[in-house]
């Protein structure tokens, strides 16, 4: 043990001591924080700028709205009625992305409809919703009360209720959070494929220039093989543990500075004394609100540790399989294909969570990785949660098949030097004991 | 000390080692010769534990080889390598802590080495920056630093410099005086006769030779004796008549020769000296032992005519 521990930390060290270890240290965090920032800022947003029209038959808003112009909302008033078809087909008309129908009845039944030809984001349905509503508030004020804006507004306190499906009370169903999960899948996929390759080039680079023959009189091919597969799945370990505290840290930093009102309780009702608006984000409510990382993150690590040691077994089997160090990129491909058949598995899983296919990819070892994330954000039903368990176990066994199998054309591959990979290479060192 | 049993290894239908026993003694030096291709690199990965044998057994001091015998023995491959972005001082602290050396060993080894060999300047030079003579001493010491009491050295010599084959025997020499046992592969036939006490000669899979190197030169004499004299060449021709038979000869200067005469007949050293005497004047006369050289050559060219037909 304690000559495998000293071959990991030879590898470990010069994966860490690598520039691009560091750049990627670096990079990684920061693209994911960028990407976030931009998901946080503009995630809502569909149009940036609409055009709606006020239908006021009635001249209930008096064709005034705000007291000063939104830069992302102008109104026009109408004083006819205007029917929706013929909002949606005159000419006159298309100039404006919504219609807001003010009836006679809405001081009683407290209903405007709007008619858009694109669906508004989150963020443009409640800028609107607000800005129509406080004029409607307004008016009320005016007719049926005695008191002025300013102190009706001063009463009025807001009250935050929030709706849980008794089934699903975090929304664990939400497609939000399966992206979140395929997300997670694919940060499984970026650091096997990076440490698969990285396990690949050390295996053939030690062979060409002929150390492992020395490494080989002191420790048994199997102790040499381990020794590769912990040190460099250490040092993604390392890295991946740089990349959550920077993105932690970097997130941290996001809603105590960049995002404070988000988290402000006294802004759920959107409204404040000043009237400004406080946008809901579902991107931000997700990420520091609705994912449970304490259950997530145990699960994480337990895929990836399972997706590298199969995929990096198999990695391993054609690093001591090759020939030259530019051996082998033929054995690689397939590789690369099933990792990557991972990925677009689990955007099947997000897309056809109930499908045959989709229980077929979060049970096979090849796709498990991605597409168990994706299948553990969306949810088990209840009672079927022990499912996740049984992908882990076909996942490790399928790990510790793969780990002996590249154990056995490790020992016999490795010492070949000079040829020029084949299949039957491969085979003829699996065969023999 | 090391015992080596019926040896057999295949490789699929090629048998690479074909019931191959012989010992080394301790505080011996045996040479492993034999044509690439013969087997020599299979045993010596063998004996390292590397390759399993199909059949046969290796012995330790009386016990057999196991793992717990690795750190008794320090192995030096033909094809070595290095780890180019590690320092001298890195790489071999990792050899040697992984051949059971603690971390004050390491040290004190190291900078025993690096001071013998004057070389502690490139203590923190990383691999990459040395030549390949430098690189080969790193190696050399690598294998020595753990103190084995085994060495195994596959081609020692290749890659260095007269100057550094010099060091290199010196040291070997060194290690065999401290009652290290070395077994050594090499195609170098000069450090053969110089170094090694025995040899073990392998051509296609099987051992074909074992012996002594004073004694296989002797057994492979061919009757050929030297002459060094100065006087006329005519009368010295003349006086051999059909006693001996002049295979080679040499002019030293306008009187001088140097000969090798083969004797015909029962005729003994003796008799060539008593037909000399008076004709030219001696200077000298020895019997020719034929080198490792020649014996490599004729053994394995034979073997491979009689196999041809």
């Amino acid at each position: 043990m304690n000559k495998i521990w000293l071959l990991a930390r030879r590898e470990l060290r010069e994966r860490i001591g690598s520039g691009g270890f560091l750049f990627l240290s670096i990079s990684g965090p920061i693209l994911i924080l960028l990407f976030g920032y931009l998901l946080f800022t503009y995630g809502g947003e569909g149009k940036q700028h609409w055009n709606v029209l006020i239908a006021d038959p009635t001249g209930i808003m008096e064709n005034k709205i705000l007291a000063k112009e939104d830069v992302r909302i102008s109104y026009s008033f109408a004083d006819g009625y205007i029917e929706m078809e013929e909002f949606r087909d005159a000419k006159q008309f298309q100039n404006f992305d919504a219609l807001v129908e003010i009836n006679e009845k809405v001081l009683s039944n407290k209903t405007a409809f709007v008619f858009f030809r694109t669906k508004p984001s989150v963020r443009m349905q409640t800028t609107l919703q607000f800005q129509v509503e406080r004029r409607i508030e307004e008016v009320m004020i005016k007719r049926f009360t005695k008191l002025s804006v300013r102190e009706f507004r001063k009463i009025k306190q807001p009250l935050n209720v929030a709706f849980r499906d008794v089934n699903d009370p975090f929304d664990e169903a939400s497609d939000m959070r399966a992206w979140a999960g395929f997300f997670f899948g694919l940060v499984i996929f970026i650091f096997i494929l990076l440490f698969g390759m990285t396990i690949l080039r050390s295996i053939s680079s030690e062979k060409s220039n002929r150390i492992v023959e020395v490494l080989l009189s002191t420790v048994n091919p199997r102790e040499l093989l381990a020794a590769k597969l912990i040190g460099i799945g250490l040092s993604a370990f390392i890295q991946f543990a740089i990349w959550v505290c920077v993105t932690v840290l970097g997130l941290y930093f996001m809603r105590a500075y960049m995002f404070p009102d988000m988290f402000d309780p006294s802004n759920s009702l959107l409204l404040r004394d000043s009237g400004s608006l406080v946008e809901y984000n579902e991107y931000l409510d997700l990420v520091f609100n609705r994912l449970q990382l304490s259950v997530i993150l145990p699960f994480f690590l337990l895929f990836f540790v399972g997706g590298y040691l199969f995929y990096g077994a198999l990695f391993a089997a054609v690093g001591a399989s090759t020939g030259s160090e530019n051996d082998g990129q033929q054995f690689v491909i397939p590789i690369i294909l099933f990792l990557s058949s991972s990925v677009f598995a689990a955007y099947f899983c997000l897309s056809n969570p109930e499908s045959q296919l989709s229980a077929w990819a979060h049970y096979l070892p090849f796709t498990s990785p991605a597409s168990a994330m994706v299948k553990l954000f969306q949810g088990y039903a209840p009672g079927e949660g022990y499912k996740i368990w049984i992908s882990l176990l076909i996942l490790y066994i399928s790990a510790v098949l793969a780990l002996l199998l590249a154990a056995r054309i490790y020992k016999n591959g490795i010492l070949q030097f000079g040829h020029r990979l084949k299949l039957s290479h491969i085979l003829k060192w699996f065969s023999r004991s | 000390m090391l015992e080596i049993k019926e040896i057999y290894k295949s490789f699929n239908r090629n048998v690479a080692l074909d019931d191959i026993s012989f010992q080394v003694s301790e505080g011996e030096i045996l040479g492993l010769l034999g044509p690439n291709g013969a087997g020599k690199t299979t045993l010596i990965r063998t004996i390292n534990r590397i390759i399993e044998p199909d059949g046969g057994t290796i012995r330790l001091n009386g016990d057999l080889l196991s793992e717990r015998h690795l750190s008794m023995m320090g192995y030096l491959p033909e094809e070595r390598g290095l780890y180019k972005n590690m320092t001298v001082y890195e790489h071999a602290a990792l050899l040697g802590r992984l051949r059971g050396m603690t971390k004050n060993e390491v040290n004190e080894k190291i900078n025993f080495w690096l001071e013998k060999f004057e070389i502690v300047e490139w203590k923190n030079k990383r691999i990459e920056e040395l030549s390949k003579g430098m690189a080969q001493k790193i190696q050399f010491i690598c294998t020595v630093l753990h103190d084995p009491k085994l060495l195994i050295m596959d081609e020692p010599l290749s890659g260095f410099d007269p100057l550094n084959v010099e060091l290199i025997i010196h040291e070997l020499k060194e290690l065999r005086k401290e009652g290290k046992t070395i077994l050594l592969s090499t195609h170098n036939m000069r450090s053969v006769e110089e170094i090694c006490d025995r040899v073990v000669l392998i051509h296609r899979s099987r051992k074909i030779l074992e012996g002594s190197v004073s004694e296989i030169r002797y057994s492979h004499k061919k009757g050929i004796y030297g002459v060094r004299f100065k006087g006329n060449m005519i009368a010295f021709v003349n006086a051999l008549w059909t006693g001996f038979e002049l295979v080679e000869k040499e002019i030293l200067s306008d009187d001088r020769f140097e000969v090798r005469l083969l004797m015909r007949g029962d005729n003994t050293f003796d008799d060539l000296l008593k037909t000399l005497i008076g004709q030219v004047r001696i200077e000298a006369a020895w019997e020719v032992l034929p080198s490792m050289q020649d014996i490599f050559v004729e053994l394995v060219t034979d073997r491979k005519e009689a196999n041809d037909e």
